[in-house]
């Protein structure tokens, strides 16, 4: 730790993330910082009872998580048991950090009068964090795409092996032909072949 | 040229004419590629809003009010462009109904509440789906109508419309202002009985509005065709001899364009149906006179004072024919 952090308030920060796995990578980069006392949100606990509970400084919302709508207006709330306001962080003089935290799907509050100094290096880490998240889904998504076509390939080439009486690089080279005809992907004849099949098994 | 449009709405029957917007084709009659937005919670749509990622939304006048103001988030240029519905809030309590109707305003409201309290066995937790809702406000005027003061002998949480019927079966909270079909569906559950709602608190009140932000709200060809597919589409959706197709759409999943709506409480509510606050939906531009209760309820909760009445009276004010922005 260095002299700096030392005489530095520790900053208390939520994190309010249903995705386990996400959660756990950010609660671990953040935890990383011994200045943060680094807080989650108990299973099945509404988010604005674990502001209650912890009364953090700030709170890291996954905009996917429908309660927001609690803490978006606690400063309403009459007789609230949580005295201290909560608002949105806003940095009206860097937009562009706002608009990537929404694009990925993160949002922060602060939970104190005075926004802290260091909300903006926290969102940065979890925009990292989440756009990670979001482009190793994508890969996980295009892997899954990838196998499902080929296995419908596979299938269809064992259909026609098995209608046309042909060999595995005849069917596949009539594949290849008829997508040359259509100009279509290989994986969309052999979806058509596959329907056109059970259509006629189906009469 | 086609136009892309993000508009945000979130899971109700009042988002109908959006959906069938869509579904029957009218933003493509107007030249618009119509985004649709199905949100998770109402800061969702008022950060969208905020920071450019929705064009257009629906939701109700105090929160579209609130974040013109730059009261819940970032001061954020909104335009109103039209009325969207009328009424279709109910006011749900769980337990045993001491009486088989709506509650009286005066004294046997109050009774009725008392029993109602009384069987309970605690001071009733009443939810609502946001703070700067029109359902914070009707429930507001309802208690206050059987004698009831909201803030002493209630405590309020928010939570979003579809958790209410889990909340209500785990008996986590005792009450609910919700809009449709919630209401009617927990109902149709068996899990409350309704005792109040807009037909009963402030008939025919402004419900839903359409807003528009951004760069997008000051394009005028743009939002006239917007406004133009919605009024269509809000003739459509106000024609009873829709409601089933419309309950249909609403009860499909967001991937097939609907809004996994229950069927049977949805029909209920739409024009034509049986429930005791169905949905009217109605067009035209939003008047000051439309917003008049919500600012002075608004005052009284001490959301808003005289100088931000009057910027909204500007800024809402006259069919908002004018870009707005605090």
């Amino acid at each position: 730790m260095t002299e700096g952090a030392l005489s530095r308030p520790s900053l208390k920060v939520l994190v309010a993330d249903e995705n386990p796995k996400r959660g756990y990578a950010l609660l671990e980069t953040l935890r990383a910082d011994d200045s943060l006392e680094v807080l989650t949100v108990p299973p099945g606990m509404a988010l604005i009872e674990a502001v209650r509970l912890h009364g953090p400084d700030v709170v890291l919302v996954d905009m996917e998580r429908a309660d927001r709508d609690a803490l978006d207006s606690i400063r309403a709330l009459s007789g609230s048991a949580l005295e201290r306001p909560v608002a949105l962080f806003v940095d009206e003089d860097d937009v562009e950090l706002m608009e990537t935290a929404f694009d990925t799907g993160i949002c922060s509050y602060n939970v104190v009068d005075a926004p802290p100094r260091d909300v903006k290096p926290l969102l940065r880490a979890a925009i990292a964090l989440y756009t990670r998240f979001h482009r190793t889904r994508n890969e996980l998504t295009e892997a899954q795409r990838i196998l499902a076509e080929r296995s419908m390939i596979e299938q269809a080439k064992r259909c026609f092996m098995k209608n046309e009486k042909a060999s595995e690089p005849q069917a596949y080279r009539w594949l290849q032909r008829r997508a040359m005809q259509t100009s279509s992907r290989i994986a969309v004849v052999a979806a058509d072949y596959l329907a056109l099949q059970r259509k006629d098994n189906a009469s | 040229m086609t136009v892309a449009v993000r508009i945000g709405v979130l899971k109700l029957a009042d988002s109908a004419p959006v959906i069938m917007a869509r579904q029957q084709g009218l933003f493509a009659q107007y030249g618009l590629e119509a985004e649709i937005v199905v949100s998770p919670s109402w800061a969702n749509i008022a950060d969208g809003l905020a920071w450019n990622r929705l064009d257009a939304a629906v939701m109700f006048a105090p929160l579209a009010m609130m974040t013109a103001l730059g009261r819940r988030g970032p001061d954020t240029m909104l335009r109103p462009l039209g009325r969207v519905s009328r009424g279709g809030n109910t006011i749900m309590l769980r337990g045993s109904a001491p009486v088989r109707a709506v509650w009286q305003a005066g004294l046997a409201g109050r009774q009725a509440f008392d029993v109602w309290r009384a069987a309970l066995g605690r001071k009733p937790r009443l939810a609502v789906v946001h703070m700067y809702s029109t359902h914070l406000l009707i429930l507001r005027r309802f208690l206050e109508s059987i004698e009831v003061e909201m803030e002493k002998e209630t405590d309020l949480c928010v939570m979003p419309p579809t958790d209410m019927i889990h909340a209500l079966s785990e008996k986590t909270i005792d009450g609910c202002c919700v809009g449709p079909p919630w209401g009617t569906e927990a109902e149709l559950l068996g899990l409350a009985f309704q005792v109040g709602g807009s037909a009963t608190v402030l008939p025919n009140h402004i419900e839903k509005i359409l807003v528009t932000s951004g760069k997008f709200s000051l394009d005028e060809d743009v939002v006239h065709r917007v406004s133009r597919a919605v009024e269509d589409a809000l003739s459509f959706c106000q024609q009873p001899e829709q409601a089933e197709n419309i309950a249909r759409i609403l009860a499909l999943p967001v991937s097939e364009g609907g809004l996994t709506l229950p069927v049977g409480a949805t029909r209920a509510i739409l024009p034509g149906g049986g429930a005791n606050d169905v949905i009217t939906f109605t067009g035209g531009s939003l008047q000051l006179s439309d917003l008049d209760w919500i600012m002075k309820d608004m005052m009284v909760l001490g959301w808003l004072e005289e100088a931000g009445r009057k910027t909204l009276t500007r800024l809402f004010g006259s069919g908002a024919a004018e870009t707005t922005h605090a």
